[in-house]
């Protein structure tokens, strides 16, 4: 079936359970695939926008709220919606990097902080993580007292994920982050895959700026996310224009520099907008997400062969896994090779595994009912035994 | 001939949009088996109801 000339309907989560681990935080809610029904043109927002003609100003529909709302949930002074979590690093690169400055990221970072650094000409420097994949405050120290020795000034931010997106660990943010402190290093908390899945408290943990992804874990369309900080860095990071042109004399009123102006102006910030009373709603319910990922990751290590390469026991729907020793032994002599282990699965009606991986793989769990955590759970213990591998009760 | 849709027609739209995504989400939520339980096709069964209103509506404001 077809949407529009060429484009498929795309039905991956009517007709499949999907484990994809970027894509199940992002998923819409009835709500917000009701509202961008209604508000899929191009600057839908913008209808009732009125002086001083900016997006966190408009009231009608409330976008004004949203905002305050938005940092109010993850405990800051001032939030702004941003078209992805990595516009976010980037305005907070922009006001804090200097060419040649050192920036902290770590071992585990992501690539599009890396690119915001880049992209400043600051000199990225790597906190190490543990053999067991953890970044902890120690590594942190250690590389700070490195990086001040080398540059003779501490480095001007760090960029700290809470959950990576390699392994789901969780890094020891709290004891980072007062570390960095004791060196007056601001702190980025990268909330890509926290925000909006379970409880954030910014001030809380003692962060100075938290960036979330609204398609990652905010149910809610690409590019969205947002960008929270305190008063005493809102100045900087949302520093307002100021400029006068020299032929026609014109000012740009309080458009905000760094978010380059208003950012999400139509279906994106709709979506978010809509979908965020549900999301405020189910952080509370973090525990029983992880029951649910608990079910297949016991699943999975009852196979014979199989590694769970995320910590264990797991904080985090998204998990890595090693089936090398398992379904990986079982492609070398199947039929369909490496993609006997997908299409196992697409036949079970599971979906969001890279075709052909049978090595090293990522999966999440994130917003299944219990029933189908259950059956797919029960989905690769059945894979298994039909293929040969011991699987233990 | 130029047909005037009124704003009830209008309302009939969204609407039907917005019911058939409630059977959307439904599908999402059973997947992959869609094995609905009585509660469930209980909750389809209005949901069909009142889409059926509205194409009504839509077919009234079309005469």
């Amino acid at each position: 079936m077809k949407c529009a000339g060429t484009i498929d309907v795309r039905d991956i989560d009517e007709s499949s359970i999907n484990i994809d681990p970027i894509q199940v935080g992002g998923r819409l809610t009835a709500d917000a695939m009701k509202a961008i029904i209604a508000y899929g043109d191009g600057y839908s927002v913008c209808d009732q926008c009125r002086k001083p003609f900016r997006l966190d100003y408009i009231k009608t529909p409330p976008v004004d709220h949203f905002h305050l709302d938005l940092a109010s949930f993850v405990n800051m002074d001032i939030a702004r919606v941003v078209p992805g979590a990595r516009r976010g690093f980037q305005a907070v690169a922009d006001a804090f990097i200097s060419p040649g400055d050192p920036v902290l990221i770590t071992a585990l970072s992501h690539y599009t902080e890396v690119l915001a650094i880049e992209g400043r000409a600051g000199v990225i420097r790597e906190i190490p993580k543990t053999e067991s994949t953890i970044i902890t405050a120690d590594l942190a120290a250690n590389k700070i007292e490195e990086v001040t020795r080398e540059f003779h000034r501490s480095p001007v931010l760090l960029f700290l994920d809470h959950f990576d997106y390699q392994y789901g660990n969780c890094h020891d943010l709290g004891g980072i982050i007062k570390v960095a402190h004791q060196y007056d290093i601001p702190v980025l908390y990268n909330g890509a895959y926290t925000v909006g899945i379970m409880p954030v408290d910014g001030k809380n943990m003692g962060a100075d700026f938290v960036v979330g992804s609204g398609h990652k874990s905010m149910a809610a369309p690409a590019p969205s996310g947002m960008l929270a900080t305190t008063s005493e860095w809102a100045g900087r990071v949302f520093r307002t224009t100021g400029v006068k042109t020299d032929v026609t004399a014109r000012t740009f009123g309080i458009k905000e520099i760094g978010m380059m102006g208003c950012t999400l102006m139509g279906v994106t910030l709709i979506g978010m907008m809509a979908s965020f009373p549900h999301v405020r709603e189910r952080v509370n319910h973090w525990e029983r997400e992880l029951a649910n990922g608990r079910k297949v990751v016991d699943a999975l290590r009852s196979i014979e062969g199989t590694i769970i390469q995320s910590e264990y026991p797991r904080k985090h729907t998204l998990t890595r896994v090693d089936t090398t020793g398992s379904f990986d032994r079982v492609a070398q002599t199947h039929k369909k090779r490496g993609f006997f282990f997908s299409s196992a699965l697409k036949e079970r009606g599971i979906a969001g595994i890279i075709p052909g991986a049978t090595k090293v793989w990522k999966f999440n769990t994130y917003g299944m009912t219990s029933s189908q955590a259950e059956y797919l759970a029960a989905a690769f213990r059945d894979i298994a035994r039909e293929n040969g591998l011991i699987v233990t009760d | 001939m130029v047909i005037f849709v009124s704003k009830r027609a209008i309302d009939a739209v969204f609407e039907g949009f917005f019911l058939l995504t409630d059977i959307r989400v439904m599908l999402r939520e059973t997947a992959p088996k869609h094995d609905l339980d009585e509660n469930q096709r209980e909750k389809v069964r209005s949901l069909l109801d009142a889409l059926e209103k509205d194409v009504a509506v839509l077919r009234e404001e079309l005469a």
